[in-house]
């Protein structure tokens, strides 16, 4: 529990400032969807349409990637450069368990973000006269969070992988463009899932296909435990 | 002070500068692909001009996006990052006051910005010749010129929220949210007249206009009045910055 606790107190105020914005541009979005309309497209559509495009699919989707990507880095490396990282591997604890704390809070506080605009969405839409469907807001909530978990994932294993702490954060962002640019040419879709189009449910979102992106993001949030378990500090 | 500053952002630097360099030779090599091909990054660029397709890809698209991103991580101060690894206490020590410390490291990261920013004007039309296309060099000097005093925003922005956020990631978590938020900020009614939006105004959004045989995306004349106010306002961010650092217990 101290462990959750200390992977907790380390990424808190990313992830407080993350869940804030997000929340924060999800109210705007409905809230004041007249005005902003007129940012997201410069054509007549519905308000279902409208949500799809500036918070599942757009705006809101990629502020999401990024925090989850930036909510990957830390770690003992981290820890190794402030010269702290005795001190936590001197707990009477495996490197495994501490790996696991990490992952296990990055994955639960993923969780927290790619709810929030889902329960909001639904919750603020009456206030404008307008409504959406909650069953359809946390489909969204739920593709957001097994691929958020992914790129957090991408974001765990730069972090132990590459040293220097932002270097890691420029390696996970360069990797992550990369692959975006990867997946979008033609015949890569026989070989990679564009995982952005799996958020915004434009992509397979079958359940073998969550289930493969699940077992990706676990192995290599295990493939990163592995090389801290190994490694000299 | 100066190869230390180097050596400290050099990482950072490099990676970015191979990364859009990366993405400026695929852009303009993979051309005749991506334009006969339904690539889905380049939908809109599959009718038009080259000029249209550079624009749209590099100069209004990934790449525009990918260099505001990075600067970030080219922006975060390093004393406070020396403060968390113990080291502020043997720079501070250094025979120099801390406005040098800190001067030297805005000056590198100037020097490096400007780098960064003539990337796709070195590359677009030197590649461009390669495959007997021709990309004009004043255009991309213009665009160079908006991405180094936007991204001087961006990286004072940086530098100063990392002086006053603890945590090392917590900066560049604020730094991309002003980024974002910023955006909203700039289409608000009362403000959208002013183009405050700093994407648009690097990537010459709404503003580009067709030659007269319509075959090339001619940017408006630049408006130095424009970026002498964004370096004045990117001035007063690193200013700020200084006196918090001046004033800063390490």
């Amino acid at each position: 529990m101290m462990l959750l606790y200390k992977a907790w107190l380390e990424s808190r105020a990313r992830f407080l400032l993350g869940l804030l914005a997000l929340a924060g541009l999800s109210a705007v979005f409905v809230l004041f969807n007249q005005d902003v309309r007129t940012v997201v497209t410069d054509h007549d559509m519905s308000y279902v349409e409208y949500i799809w495009r500036g918070i599942f699919k757009g705006q809101l989707r990629d502020i999401y990637v990024i925090l989850t990507l930036l909510l990957g880095l830390g770690g003992l490396d981290r820890e190794r450069s402030y010269g702290t990282a005795g001190h936590t591997l001197a707990l009477p604890v495996s490197r495994w368990r501490l790996i696991a704390a990490r992952g296990l809070t990055g994955i639960v506080e993923t969780a927290v973000l790619a709810i929030l605009p889902a329960s909001l969405v639904p919750a603020l839409s009456p206030f404008v006269h307008e409504s959406y469907s909650w069953l359809l807001a946390f489909q969204f909530g739920a593709l957001w969070t097994i691929g958020g978990t992914l790129i957090f994932a991408i974001g765990f294993l730069a972090s132990v992988l590459v040293a220097g702490e932002y270097s890691a954060a420029v390696a996970a962002l360069v990797f992550l463009f990369g692959y975006s640019i990867t997946t979008d040419l033609p015949g890569m879709e026989h070989y990679l899932v564009d995982i952005h189009d799996v958020m915004n449910g434009s992509g397979p979102h079958d359940i073998s296909t969550l289930a493969a992106i699940s077992v990706t993001a676990a192995a290599m949030i295990w493939f990163g435990g592995l090389i801290t378990s190994r490694k000299d500090y | 002070m100066w190869l230390k500053a180097w050596r400290e952002s050099r990482m950072r630097f490099l990676a970015t500068a191979l990364s859009l360099s990366a993405l400026c030779a695929v852009a303009v090599l993979s051309e005749p692909y991506i334009r006969q091909h339904q690539v889905p990054i380049a939908l809109r660029l599959r009718e038009g001009s080259y000029s249209e397709y550079i624009y749209n890809l590099i100069y209004s698209g990934m790449a525009k996006g990918l260099y505001a991103l990075l600067v970030i991580f080219l922006g975060l101060g390093e004393l406070q990052r020396e403060r968390a690894t113990r080291t502020a206490g043997f720079t501070l020590s250094l025979p120099v006051s801390r406005l040098r410390v800190v001067g030297t490291q805005v000056a590198v990261g100037t020097v490096e910005l400007a780098a960064l920013a003539s990337v796709p004007a070195i590359l677009i039309p030197a590649l461009s010749a390669f495959l007997h296309r021709s990309y004009p060099l004043p255009i991309a000097l213009h665009f160079s010129v908006l991405w180094f005093f936007g991204g001087m925003i961006i990286f004072a922005a940086s530098f100063l929220l990392s002086v006053v956020t603890p945590g090392e990631y917590t900066a560049p978590v604020a730094c991309y949210l002003a980024l974002v938020l910023h955006t909203f900020v700039a289409a608000w009614h009362p403000l959208a007249g002013y183009r405050l939006n700093l994407m648009w105004v690097m990537g010459e959004f709404q503003t580009m206009r067709w030659n007269v045989a319509h075959t090339l995306l001619l940017p408006p004349p630049l408006s130095w009045l424009r970026m002498c106010v964004m370096a004045c306002f990117a001035l007063l961010l690193l200013s700020a910055a200084i006196r918090v650092t001046n004033k800063q217990d390490y």
